[in-house]
């Protein structure tokens, strides 16, 4: 199972990336800062932009989603309980596990904007999806749901997860890294070498490697294991 | 100074807080009431049940600046330049006038090579600087931001705190699940549940919250 971009151009308005490399199964980290073209890739791979130039092929997927940064654009139902069944999921258990529970008759459009960003990532992570592209899914979350958010994507082995995010205070155990820059997709490879060559890791990542130490993941915990010589 | 006396609307309920002048953040869980104080201190919306003032007003009768989360649900206009003139279009400011105040508040968050823009190919750190930019321009006396951090790298959202900590204007409140800018912040409040359950400077609140992931990011200075 993997994503191919082969030599892929992408625009959108006045935008354009360039993108090739091979996305196998794991979890990918793609990172960049605002306005890089991290929602444009995203977009491309989910299908939903087809590439000026170059080619996506999808080998092996059987089915692939989007989750968008803004959950409100997701919402379908009027009722928690209905919105949960338009994912095809049962109502039940996933409003429990996003922290709804006994609130399944409330209208999802009067949710705050991180309960309903809990929700749909919920729904989105309860279902098996071989290829799931997830575009900031830790904006709007507060710092409790960031950190189960990372322990839920850890827990995800099978299939391809494509994170892209700007975060900088918490981020999940990842197989690889990416960088948008200076207008193109770049592979850094498999961790924890990749983390020697990301240009703009998050800070307390780059606080690790300041100190010439480099974690053996991505997450907030393994900086500090880096730096405290409890590992490696 | 801003006044809250027997306010009850939706999940909030707060019996008697004051709040000084200056930049406070409003941190707590998502859906802990954090938007529903805002709205209310915004004027958005009037409480069910008590009283709001702001320098002994109603905020309706204060001029209110607002930028929400969702930039793109803030762009109303085509043009950047529209957009940032907008609330001083609607109070009927003379053009001349509009046009100075435009490029004067443009000049001041450093967003005047936007101003012939159209807002729909923005960026998003683009367009919340443009939201920020609208919500100055009418000189008002209350500023709220409600998590518009949310969608900013490190980089931007440093460039905002930058914008807020220049901006003049007496009250400055902001939801953020970023602590290290709480953590900046004059005074702090922590919603959860509806209630303010502590506020004060950020020492003091985030001492209370010790053991909670509300908490300022290790290592961080102020």
């Amino acid at each position: 199972m993997r994503v191919v971009l082969e030599d892929v151009a992408i625009s959108r308005g006045g935008f354009r990336l360039r993108a090739s490399g091979s996305f196998g199964e794991g979890v990918h980290l793609v990172t960049g800062p605002v306005g890089s073209g991290k929602s444009t890739l995203a977009l491309a791979l989910a299908g939903g932009l087809s590439p000026s130039s170059g080619r996506i092929t999808c080998e092996g997927i059987r089915s692939r989603m989007l989750v968008l940064p803004f959950p409100g654009y997701h919402v379908t139902g009027r009722s928690l309980d209905e919105e949960v069944a338009s994912w095809g999921l049962s109502p039940e258990p996933v409003l429990a596990a996003a922290g709804f529970a006994g609130r399944g008759g409330e209208d999802p459009l009067r949710c705050s904007l991180g309960e309903l960003k809990r929700l749909v990532l919920s729904c989105a992570l309860a279902r098996e999806t071989d290829l799931l592209i997830l575009d900031e899914p830790y904006s709007s979350l507060d710092c409790g749901w960031k950190a189960e958010l990372s322990r839920r994507l850890g827990e995800r082995r099978n299939g391809i997860t494509i994170l892209l995010t700007h975060e900088d205070e918490q981020l999940p155990k990842v197989d690889e890294i990416w960088e948008i820059r200076d207008g193109g997709l770049a592979g850094l490879g498999r961790v924890p070498e990749a983390i020697r060559l990301w240009s703009r890791p998050p800070r307390y990542i780059r606080a690790a490697l300041e100190q010439g130490k480099v974690p053996a993941n991505v997450t907030p915990g393994d900086a500090r294991d880096a730096v405290c010589g409890t590992r490696g | 100074m801003i006044t809250i006396r027997g306010v009850a609307h939706r999940i909030l309920a707060i019996p008697d807080l004051l709040i000084p002048e200056g930049r406070v953040a409003v941190i707590g869980p998502n859906g802990g009431g954090k938007t529903t104080l805002l709205r209310l201190l915004a004027g958005i919306d009037l409480p069910v049940a008590g009283e709001i003032l702001i320098d002994g007003l109603p905020p309706r009768l204060r001029e209110v600046g607002w930028v929400g989360g969702e930039p793109d649900r803030d762009m109303v206009f085509h043009r950047v330049s529209d957009e940032i003139a907008a609330p001083l279009r609607f109070r009927q400011d003379p053009s001349p006038l509009v046009d100075k105040r435009v490029e004067a508040v443009a000049a001041e968050i450093g967003i005047g090579d936007l101003l012939g823009r159209v807002t729909g190919e923005l960026s998003t750190g683009e367009k919340v600087k443009v939201a920020l930019g609208t919500a100055l321009a009418s000189g008002p006396a209350i500023l709220v931001l409600d998590e518009t951090d949310s969608s900013l790298d490190g980089e931007s959202a440093g460039a905002l705190r930058e914008i807020i900590g220049r901006a003049s204007c007496f009250h400055v409140v902001f939801a953020t699940q970023r602590m290290d800018l709480a953590a900046r912040s004059d005074s702090v409040l922590y919603l959860e549940g509806g209630r303010v359950v502590h506020s004060g400077s950020p020492a003091a609140v985030f001492a209370a919250l010790s053991g909670t992931p509300f908490q300022p990011p290790a290592g961080w200075s102020r």
